[in-house]
Order: structure tokens, then sequence, then C-alpha cells
């Protein structure tokens, strides 16, 4: 008996003009329970367990030192949006050494570069990276009291001063928008280094600027033997918005309120096992201008573990448990100290298959617990993901 | 010169008894022996028809091209360097083979390398039974899987100088893929007989061994198929047979 033969399914991006234009594709189809909690609410304003996402993503290698990197991407079929759009210029062929312009891609921590389903073991996303806390930039709290009177409400937070129009607070890290303006990126086999100018923050990601300040960022990562990879990362910018400044303390003051973070994250895998830790803290100065005062900056920390075994070939487990942390402020007598946000964990448990290589089914389930504020404080959500890539 | 000493040595024989066999005797008897045995297997082969072989070559319309890396918008840097497959390799093979040719399993062994983000060679051609290597030469993981219906297997991520080995027991086309590096695939053919032949550079290919008769031969490029077409190998002869594909 000798093998059937047959036409095989295209699985690998579609290349043109003799692979110097190359399309990829990532489609995840998402359908979970309600989400009355708003624990999965992203930053693109989607529940992140009901979402259908369509990602194309394309390069074009003008040559042996430039080349030209875009994705667009649209959630539930609205609007296409350009996620990354950038310029990627090797000055030197032979070094390992990129300049990037443009919508350059996070230099912030590990998460943000694995963002496709495919790359997620799990059906949610870390707290860190998509849980919206009440802080906006282009709002602020006039006072303690009011800051903590928004607990839990970051899918849509209106503040006293800046833009009155209620609105979505931000993440810790915006995992699911690229910053605008300058990185660099050398790597070694074993060292990998990069540095990036940008215009928002690590939490409101821009294209155009709202305020007279720039964010620097950077992280160094090291891959000491196979399967190891540690990585440092730290930033710094003007978080909140020109006029909300102005709203609050007058002109000339809006780079003084800042989002400061730093993280650590450790990967290891061998075998059929991987494991990720990765913390995050992050700092905001905001202008409170009103008593009670709070005392600055707030803090928010967060400590993600994660899992993944693979127990037969195209099946796996995986698991995440996920903690978001706040720092404590005074408020008026009635609430006294509080974290200024809801503190929030969530354990993740799933597992997927494999139809194909490229066509993987994944199911999760995820209780959710929030330390406090007024939306629902516990909720146990069950999801199921198929994902298609190429 | 050994021998002839040691007979030499030997203390001289007095008495024969009725259970000892002259030498000469014995000498007079293999020649027989072998003598008889040589001439039943000539009259044997003189029966017996004689192998052939199949040969020609596989034209490709369009050999088609490397898969490319996913593009990496959300990578800071470029990818380093990385080999490409030669996808002109083709395999032709007997459709269905001749009675008995099921019936050689001998085991054994084949290497696919991991180096250099690329499988080599990228179209392994083996028999059940036959056991696969894949070592992995690079400084950095792989992860070896395939999810055919042919054999299903995962073997985990692994570093340089490790390998992993895999038994092959089914006939059929395994499709294989990296884990971690989404452009790396290879295909391994496995055959219950061992009447196939992997082109070579320029397309050329010989089955050897094949036993007269009439045979649908199939070449096969890429996961694309020729349709069989019918060939008759004669007596120790050679039969030419051509494909294009695509």
């Amino acid at each position: 008996m000798a093998p059937r033969a047959h036409a095989q399914v295209p699985s690998e991006p579609i290349a043109f003009a003799g692979g110097r234009v190359t399309v990829g594709g990532d489609v995840s189809a998402t359908y979970g329970s309600k989400d009355p909690g708003w624990f999965d609410y992203t930053d693109y304003e989607h529940f992140a367990l009901r979402m259908l996402r369509i990602d194309v993503s394309g390069a074009v290698h003008a040559g042996a030192h430039v080349t030209l990197l875009g994705e667009l991407r649209t959630e539930n079929l609205g609007a296409l949006r350009p996620y990354g759009l950038y310029a990627r210029i090797r000055p030197w062929a032979k070094r390992n050494i990129d300049v990037n312009v443009g919508r350059v891609p996070p230099t912030f921590g590990a998460f943000a570069r694995r963002t496709y389903a495919n790359d997620n073991p799990l059906i949610g996303y870390p707290l860190a990276y998509q849980y919206l806390t009440s802080l906006r930039p282009d709002a602020v709290p006039a006072s303690a009291q009011e800051l903590l009177d928004k607990r839990s409400l970051g899918w849509r937070v209106r503040y006293t001063l800046g833009n009155q129009a209620a609105d979505r607070g931000v993440p810790l890290v915006s995992a699911f928008r690229f910053d605008t303006g300058v990185q660099v990126h050398a790597a070694s086999d074993v060292v990998r280094a990069t540095a990036a100018i940008t215009t928002g923050t690590l939490a409101n990601p821009l294209f155009h600027d709202d305020n007279s300040g720039r964010q620097i960022a950077a992280r160094l990562e090291v891959r000491p033997v196979p399967g190891l990879i540690a990585g440092v990362s730290g930033a710094h910018g003007p978080f909140v918005s020109a006029i909300a400044a102005r709203g609050a303390v007058g002109d000339g003051h809006d780079r003084e309120f800042t989002q400061s973070a730093w993280g650590g994250d450790v990967e290891y895998s061998r075998g059929y096992y991987l494991l990720r830790y990765e913390m995050i803290v992050s700092n905001w100065r905001l202008p409170i201008v009103r008593a009670p005062t709070l005392e600055l900056p707030l803090r928010a920390v967060s400590t993600s573990v994660e899992g993944r075994y693979k127990i037969v070939p195209g099946v796996y487990a995986a698991a995440r448990v996920d903690h978001l942390g706040f720092s404590d402020i005074t408020g008026s007598p009635a609430q006294g100290t509080l974290p200024w946000e809801a503190p929030v964990t969530r354990v993740e448990l799933g597992g997927g298959f494999s139809v194909l290589h490229n066509l993987l089914l994944k199911l999760a389930v995820q209780r959710n617990t929030r330390d406090g504020g007024r939306l629902l404080r516990r909720d146990t959500l069950g999801a199921a993901q198929l994902v298609f890539w190429f | 010169m050994k021998s002839f000493t040691r007979r030499t040595q030997r203390p001289p024989r007095t008495q024969r008894t009725e259970r000892e066999v002259p030498v000469q005797s014995v000498i007079v008897w293999l020649i027989s022996f072998v003598s008889f045995v040589s001439f039943v297997s000539l009259a044997f082969d003189a029966q017996t028809p004689r192998a052939g072989a199949i040969r020609g070559r596989v034209e490709l319309r369009r050999v088609l091209s490397p898969p490319e890396r996913r593009p990496g918008v959300a990578e800071a840097g470029a990818p380093p360097g990385r080999d490409l497959p030669d996808l002109r390799r083709s395999v032709v093979y007997l459709e269905s083979a001749p009675r008995g040719a099921f019936e050689t399993n001998e085991g054994g062994r084949a290497v696919m390398d991991q180096r250099n983000e690329t499988f080599v060679p990228h179209v392994l051609a083996i028999t059940t039974g036959m056991s696969v290597d894949f070592p992995n030469s690079d400084k950095f993981y792989h992860n070896v899987f395939s999810l055919s219906k042919t054999q299903r297997f995962d073997l985990g991520r692994y570093a340089a100088g490790r390998s992993q080995s895999v038994r092959f027991d089914r006939p059929g086309i395994v499709r294989v893929f990296c884990d971690i590096h989404s452009h790396m695939n290879a295909f391994i053919l496995v055959f219950s007989h061992p009447f196939y032949a992997l082109t070579d550079g320029e397309g050329r290919y010989r089955i050897e061994k094949v036993p007269p008769g009439v045979y649908n031969v199939v070449a096969w490029n890429e996961g694309t198929a020729s349709d069989p077409k019918s060939v008759t190998v004669h007596d120790g002869s050679i039969a030419e047979l051509d494909f294009t594909l695509r």
C-alpha cells in the first residue's frame, strides 16, 4: 500500500513579488458568558470573551535595509484600525540593529508581543494588559473622594476635570495599541535590548500627542540557555493630557503628571511544558486639586503566572493566575482608607485542541474576584474560541 | 603457516578407530555438496525473472516558493537569516506494489535535521517500520510535531545537540511542523513497500529492483500527486517514464 497523495491546505503567509511582499492573517472567533462585571472589557471597548477579531499583517521588503510593516485589525466587524504601521531600517546589513519609525511595536513587557490568539494559550488576557482601571488620561478626579467613588467603573467613568464626557479608563499597559515614535533594537544570541521614544504612554499609546512630553521606554532581555528568557522593562512619560492638566492646574504643567512603570518577566520552557511569570508596577501622578488630596503616586501592581502543558499531540492544558493590586488612599470620612481601585484576581483554566496545525479550538473557564467597587464582585465565565492563522 | 606448524607438532597417529573419517573424504564431500547447491541455484535463477528498474524525470512546470515567515509586526527586530528548503525534490512510487513486496520490513533509521530554521531534507521517503531521528542543530529550541492522520506526534521542545526519534508504522503522508517556527515544515512519505525513489536536483529518479510486471506509477511533489501512469517492466530491463507536475 502506498501513501495517499492529496493536496494540502495552504497554511503559510501569502507571498508576492518573489517573497518581497508577505501577508499573514490571524482570525479568532470567541463566544462566552455574558460579563456583567465588565472583567474582560478591553480598551478597544469590546468583551474579550465575545469577539470576532480579524488581523491582517503585511511586510514589504524594500531592499536590504528597509522593511515596511503594518497590521490592520477589526473587532466584531467594526472599523478597520491600523494597529501598527512602521518602517524598519537596518543601517548595517550584517549587524543585528534595527531602527523602527512610525507606529512601532511595544517596547515594554513580555505579553505585548504575543497578543495573537495562537500565542495566548488561554482566551482571556493578563489583567495588566486588559483590565480597565478607573484612570483616564483626558479627565482627572478633583479629589481622592471622587477617585474612590469611581472604583470598578473603568469600563465607563466620568470625572469633574478635563473631558467631562463618560469614557473608558486605561489598563496598566495597553497590549492592543501601538505607540508612535522611534524605536531602536539590538540583538545578539544572548542579549536583546530595545529603547523607544514615543508620543503616548504604556497605558495610553497615541498617534497624535495630547501633551508636550514624550515617553521613554526600554527593555533588556537575556536568553542565557535555550528555553530561558528573562527580561526587565521600564517606561516613563507624561500621562495626563494637556487639556485635563490645564483644567486642573492651569497651563504649563502637563509634563508633571506622569506614568512610570517597570516590569520583570521570566519564561522557561522545556519538553512539553511552558511557564511564564510577569510582574508590573505602575505609578501615576495626577493633579488632585481639592481635599481630600491623596498620596501620590497612585500605584498598581500586577502579578501573573501562566503555565501550559501538552498532554498528547495536539492537546494541551493551561492555567493562569493573575492579581491586580492598588495602593491605598484616604477619601472622605465615610470612605476611609481604601485601595484607589478595587483589586482584582483572576484564575483561568483551559486548554486547546489543534484541529489542524493552524486551526486551534480553545476552551476556558475563568473565575474573577473584585475586592470592592460598585459592580458585580465575583463572576465565573466560560468561553470557547476558534483560532485560524496563516 | 600457523596451521602448518600445528599439524607438524601433532603426535603421529598410529591407529585409526572405526569412527574416524579421513580428511580427504570430508573435502570431497564438501566439494560435491557445494557444486550441487550451485547447480540447483543456477537452474532456479534461470527460471526466476530478473528484476528491472523504472527511471525517468519529473518536470515541475512551477516550483513552489519556500514558505515565508509570518510578518513579525509585533517584534521589535528583524528575524535572523535562515536557510530555504529545496522544494524541487519529488517522490516517484509504485501505486500498487508487486506481490511479496510487503514482506520485507527491516526497520532502519533516517535523519531529518533541524538546521538554521529548516528541516533538512525537506522531503523524506521511508518504509514502514523505520525510525526517523530529528536532531536539533540550531542554538535555540525547536518543537517537531505532526497532526497527520498517518502519525500524530509531538516531540516537545529540545535544545541544540539533542535528538528525538519517531517510528513510523503506517503508510501515508506525514506533514511535519515546528511549533515555535511556523514557517518550518517538511514531508515524510511512508511506504509499505520499497519501490519508491526521490528525484535529484534535476528531477531524475530511478526505482530499482522492480520485478517484471505492469505497474501504476505516481509522481508527487509538495502535496500534489500526478495521475497514475501505467508502465511495463520486462525481465531485467529498464522502463522509462517521465512526469510533468503543475
